[in-house]
């Protein structure tokens, strides 16, 4: 286990060195999904079976499907992404591939520093001075947190306590799926029932959010004026046009 | 003195959640904001898991050693609803604004 722990951290730390110094979304997106793979690992060194596979379905599954869909969807996997803003002091250009072939001259000029994002010092210093804060708390946890301490034989699964089982229940093995479903169908209903309304009204919100417009719908944008009238002036328009709004 | 001991894993926690930091204060796409914001709910996964395996060595009942397990399939269902609406607001400001920057969503400025 500890052998599948040190392995699954690097790989995880390695997603997230990916996920933050990529340019490109999609690569990115690629850091993101090893990381996630990574914490499943750990999930799983850390006696946590079914966590881990549901982390591997809702995460690596579904969410990393849904970011590829808008990534796709709104193309803007290579806009420029970080750095100053276009126009201020020392601004890089965007990053467009195949614009140096457009330029001519430099027909090969490949520079792998090109798809990296250079540190941000502002946000790096407020990352590593929350980094030290949290290290110096772990750092005075108490004796006790040193080490995990062995895992009981089981749960009984009438008295729900530690260890071996009456005659007549079962004894369910710690973070199986029997023991989860026991945790959340008897310990804590209510919050379950709360948590499914909170994603249908999620699902709601996406789709009125996310459709073109419908007549007599009150919510949904009025894209097709939005996009017939508006785009040669959408620069200029922020400072110009407020009272259309 | 072993590697899988839970200050090892809530320092492992931390350093995720810097990172995920680091990526929402430093993007200027408002994908890749969510992306690391995704990566910080994920290093408080990892540290509610580890809390989780600390009690049952404590010797914790089933709800006692469980209940870090069930605050983690909660903060999943949380951040897939969070991730829903969050690019379906990017989908809908992509319509109009063309660029997903999080600075072109300034239209209550002024």
């Amino acid at each position: 286990m500890e052998v599948l722990f040190v392995i699954s951290s690097l790989v995880s730390v390695v997603g997230a060195i990916i996920l933050l110094t990529q340019r490109n979304a999609v690569y990115a997106l690629l850091g993101l999904l090893i990381a996630f793979f990574g914490s499943a690992g750990i999930f799983r060194s850390l006696d946590a079976p079914f966590i881990a596979v549901s982390q591997i379905l809702i995460y690596a599954g579904a969410l990393a499907v849904m970011f590829l869909f808008v990534l796709m969807f709104t193309d803007t996997r290579t806009q420029l992404d970080s750095g100053p803003p276009p126009g201020a002091v020392g601004a890089r250009p965007n990053y467009k591939p195949g614009e140096d072939r457009k330029a001519g001259e430099k027909l090969i000029r490949f520079n792998p520093l090109d798809h990296i994002l250079l540190p941000q010092p502002l946000a790096a210093v407020i990352a590593i001075a929350f980094l030290l804060c949290t290290g110096y708390a772990i750092f005075m946890l108490p004796e006790r947190y040193n080490t995990f301490g062995d895992l009981p034989a089981g749960y009984d699964s009438a008295l729900f306590t530690a260890g071996a089982a009456d005659s007549g229940s079962r004894l369910l093995p710690f973070g199986g799926t029997d023991a989860v479903s026991k945790t959340i169908f008897e310990g804590f209903p209510l919050a379950f029932e709360v948590v499914s309304l909170l994603i249908f009204a999620a699902v709601l919100g996406a789709v009125l959010l996310a459709r073109r417009h419908l007549a007599g719908i009150p919510g949904t944008q009025d894209v097709a004026r939005a996009e017939g009238q508006e785009p040669q002036e959408k620069p200029q328009a922020e400072t110009g046009h407020k009272g259309h709004h | 003195m072993g590697l899988l001991e839970p200050k090892v894993v809530l320092m492992l926690a931390a350093a995720l959640f810097s990172a995920g930091l680091y990526g929402v204060l430093s993007r200027r796409n408002m994908i890749m904001i969510l992306m690391s914001l995704e990566l910080m709910l994920n290093a408080v996964n990892v540290s509610l898991v580890a809390y989780s395996r600390y009690w049952a060595g404590q010797g914790a009942d089933l709800l006692g050693s469980h209940s870090g397990q069930f605050f983690t399939l909660m903060v999943m269902a949380v951040a897939a609803a969070e991730v829903g609406i969050g690019l379906a607001i990017i989908v809908a400001i992509f319509r109009r604004k063309h660029t997903a920057d999080a600075d072109a969503a300034s239209d209550l400025k002024n």
